[in-house]
């Protein structure tokens, strides 16, 4: 840890010739309070200049030197990554700490990201996938939780928007406090000391603390189509709260849904969807577990005249959890999964770094990767049939259709 | 870096780079067959033949293939481009017989179960309507058949969806049995191994394998163009789109590394190789200074289709809300005409060559985008395709990149794609 509070993680990794790093603050949806869309707004103009450089100035200095530098808004988190070699590494955290502690918030830069939101709403709003799942979110964390909202906020809120609320926002909420910077690659001791924890510990103190992230409200299961009719296919959508990671439940629960709708070509929802009935290109589960929460979510692309097959067999592969829950192989395939994917899931710098942040923000410990198989090996069958039973069912789901289907009354 | 390469007495060539300290091996087969050696009433095959080999054959049952990379917790896809189709799995190191195993059955065992053949139809048609669902995709796919009128880069290798729904497993056997073959593949390992044990085990998994006779050589050539082609498409959607492609030589030109530097003036570098670069949006750009920097446009992207034959040099835009396509066509065309007549800046140019030089390391990211490097390196010319070309970018000519827009950014040899969002009714 850093004088400032900031943490910073790094691991050596010499046979990627280049220093990948990632990194957040506690600057994400959570911290903007009832201001929605600020925290979306702050993170796009962290690039917009600063006050020694202008925002091509500052474009022409990362790009000159072939680094690369992003931030992106999230419902905790601010978070960065980037990309640089050895040499340039010190310059480039430097860029990154000059960003995050004296952005500019130009004028010019606030006008362009507004009209860079707009038209994002209007992409998004014509996309059958990101709309299905964006109001999926909205019905899981219901009352305009930070989990569920848009993170662009509204278009009407985007508008009202001035640069005294970006500033406001930036001034108390980006700061060392919570900041992780975890770095991998061609690095060294040396090179850390000097060139990512000298130019990071320069960042100033924010005005407000960590905010605290409240629990998800309750999710009432609904029903909702969005018609499109100029689309060729339907989007599919089914979801439900589900644990937060650091829940009991958490282990048990990842090893249920790789099994349910992501192992070899999608589990048994894909092997059903997609090899056996040829109904969906992409049909997958996915499992997101945050510090307060987390959602259980499924998505299948089908034609629209098989949008009745594909919810029926979705159906039947969640009521089969119950009358036939996975057995002793699947779960063994599962585990093994598990335990083998470590060695190929960490083979990139990003990779790694993102891990290493993982770890860091959860609080797993930084011996995580070493416990991680006996935590496998550990999950008992049983177990693993009770969480799929309890979390995976289709009276405790919402479920979205965005597409050409008309009003239709759906069930699950 | 140390790599092995070495041919087979059957032609598959084999290209190793052994890294010692890490314990993945991504292993991947790329077949010198794509969309461009399609003819027209089966466009698509080549893709459609990709699905096929994820269902087993020889000693491989059907979700065989799934069934082990998982147990390993591997990562496996496929790709099918224009010009090639590369398969890859990354496992651990320690199980290399196994991917080799799955590669040599892929290459010629393959099943084309009648049932299983026909349960992919719809799958296939599912990915293309998926795709159907974005503006971007039916603007590129008029582009490419408003450019290429007698080469088969008129189609785009998704195929249409009429010859999807009407290809027959004969056809599709056929196309297999024609092109996968050890003399029309390249093998190449990345990870952890030993170059002499895996040399060996490679042998014993692919030199019984047949070659056919090689693939006729590609007699289509795409004639020039005279005079520009445009198409207007109206349709719901949420924004205006621009897209212009002008016709650039072939991958291994002489003109291609100055082509990258031009590209990289007009709208950064994000790597040769898709997939490394993921959000990434290069800013530091003429075009994104004269488009985005001034609101006409929300995004706009260059790059240089590198083909086997002669492709295109694509400028996409997506123009911002109430701005027309007139305004930023005049924008582009000024631009272009400063470059063809302006030589750049010598930091400008030092900028693009620091830029492609420091994404040459960002693919080098783990042993799969090593793979998938040399792979494509290997479907358009050869493994180093990348590094000769990265020699030869360090010594263009700040006045070459000049000549080269004079020569090919032509109005009268490009196309352009315009398209019209309208309202969507719900």
């Amino acid at each position: 840890m850093l004088g400032n509070g900031a943490v910073l993680v790094s691991f050596a990794l010499p046979s990627n010739p280049f220093v990948a790093f990632r990194g957040s603050i506690p600057a994400g949806m959570v911290a903007e309070g009832d201001a929605y869309g600020v925290a979306e707004f702050t993170s796009r103009l962290l690039l917009g200049g600063t006050r020694r450089l202008s925002a091509a100035k500052l474009a022409d200095r990362l790009e000159g030197i072939g680094a690369t530098l992003e931030f992106h808004n999230g419902e905790e988190l601010l978070s960065f990554h980037g990309r640089c070699t050895r040499e340039t590494t010190r310059e480039t955290i430097r860029i990154l700490v000059d960003c995050l502690s004296t952005p500019a918030f130009p004028l010019r830069e606030i006008d362009r990201v507004r009209g860079e939101l707009w038209n994002d709403f209007r992409i998004e709003a014509d996309d059958t996938q990101l709309r299905a799942m964006r109001e999926l979110g909205r019905l899981v964390f219901p009352k305009d939780h930070p989990y569920g909202r848009d993170p662009k906020g509204g278009e009407e809120g985007i508008r009202r928007i001035r640069r005294r609320d970006i500033v406001a926002f930036h001034e108390a909420h980006v700061g060392p406090e919570g900041l992780i910077l975890a770095a991998t690659g061609d690095l060294d001791r040396e090179l850390v000391e000097t060139s990512i924890a000298e130019p990071l510990s320069r960042l100033d103190t924010s005005e407000d603390g960590i905010p605290a992230i409240l629990p998800p409200p309750p999710h009432r299961p609904r029903r909702v189509t969005i018609p499109m009719p100029h689309k060729t296919q339907a989007d599919i959508a089914i979801g439900a709260p589900t644990v937060p990671r650091r829940h009991e439940d958490y282990y048990a629960l990842n090893l249920a849904n790789l099994l349910f709708g992501r192992i070899g070509l999608y589990g048994r929802l894909g092997r059903n969807l997609r090899d056996e009935q040829g109904l969906a290109y992409y049909a997958f589960t996915s499992l997101e577990a945050r510090t307060a929460g987390g959602m259980w979510s499924l998505q299948a692309g089908v034609n629209p005249a098989n949008l009745g097959r594909a919810v029926q067999s979705i159906r039947a592969e969640l009521d089969r959890l119950q009358s036939e829950p996975f057995h002793s192989d699947e779960v063994g395939d599962g585990k093994e999964n598990q335990v083998g994917s470590l060695i190929v899931s960490l083979e990139r710098n990003a990779e790694v770094a993102a891990e290493l942040h993982h770890m860091e923000y959860y609080g797993l410990g930084m011996g995580f990767l070493e416990r991680y198989a006996d935590i496998v090996h550990e999950l008992r069958e049983d177990r693993i049939r009770e969480v799929a039973m309890k979390y995976f069912t289709a009276s405790g789901s919402s479920m979205v259709v965005a597409g050409p289907v008309g009003r239709m009354r759906l069930s699950l | 870096m140390p790599t092995h390469v070495e041919t087979l007495e059957n032609g598959l060539k084999v290209v190793l780079r052994p890294i010692p300290d890490t314990k993945a091996l991504s292993t991947w087969v790329v077949y010198r067959i794509g969309s461009r050696n399609e003819v027209p009433g089966m466009t698509g095959s080549t893709h459609w033949v990709e699905h096929m080999l994820f269902k087993g054959g020889g000693k491989l049952g059907k979700g065989d293939i799934d069934k082990i990379i998982s147990r390993l917790g591997g990562k496996m896809n496929a790709f099918t481009d224009t010009d090639y189709t590369m398969y890859f799995e990354t496992i651990p190191a320690t199980a290399m017989d196994t991917a080799l195993m799955i590669e040599s059955e892929r290459m010629r065992n393959a099943a084309f179960d009648p049932k299983e053949v026909e349960a992919e139809r719809t799958v296939v048609i599912s990915e293309r309507e998926g795709a159907e669902n974005q503006p971007e995709f039916a603007v590129e796919e008029e582009l490419w058949g408003l450019a290429f009128h007698v080469h088969p880069y008129h189609w785009t290798p998704i195929g249409y969806k009429q010859d999807l729904a009407a290809l027959d497993r004969d056809s599709l056997y056929r196309h297999y049995l024609r092109y996968y073959a050890p003399n029309n593949a390249s093998l190449i390992l990345v990870g952890g191994f030993d170059p002499a044990v895996a040399m060996q085990r490679i042998r014993e998994a692919f030199a019984p394998l047949r070659p056919e006779s090689p693939p006729d050589p590609m007699r289509l050539t795409e004639p020039e163009q005279h005079g520009e082609r445009r198409s207007d498409l109206v349709r719901p959607g949420p924004a205006d789109l621009l897209e212009m492609g002008w016709h650039i030589p072939a991958a291994g030109h002489e003109d291609m590394p100055a082509l990258i530097l031009l590209s990289t003036i007009l709208g950064g570098w994000r790597g040769l190789v898709p997939f490394a670069s993921g959000d990434w949006r290069p800013r530091s750009n003429r075009l994104y200074r004269a488009l985005v920097d001034t609101k006409l446009a929300t995004d706009v992207g260059v790059r240089p289709e590198m083909k086997i034959d002669p492709g295109l040099l694509i400028v996409n835009v997506t123009l911002a809300k109430g701005v027309s396509h007139q305004r930023v066509e005049a924008v582009l065309d000024r631009e272009i005409a400063k470059l063809a007549s302006t030589v750049p800046a010598k930091a400008e140019i030092d900028r693009a060559r620091r830029q492609f030089h420091s994404w040459a390391r960002y693919e080098r990211d783990g042993v799969t985008f090593q793979g998938m490097s040399l792979s494509v390196g290997e479907g358009l010319a050869s493994w180093d395709f990348g590094d000769r070309l990265r020699a030869k970018v360090v010594k263009v000519r700040p006045e070459r990149v000049r000549e080269v827009a004079k020569s090919y950014l032509i109005r009268d040899r490009r196309s352009v794609v315009r398209f019209h969002a309208q309202e969507a009714t719900t």
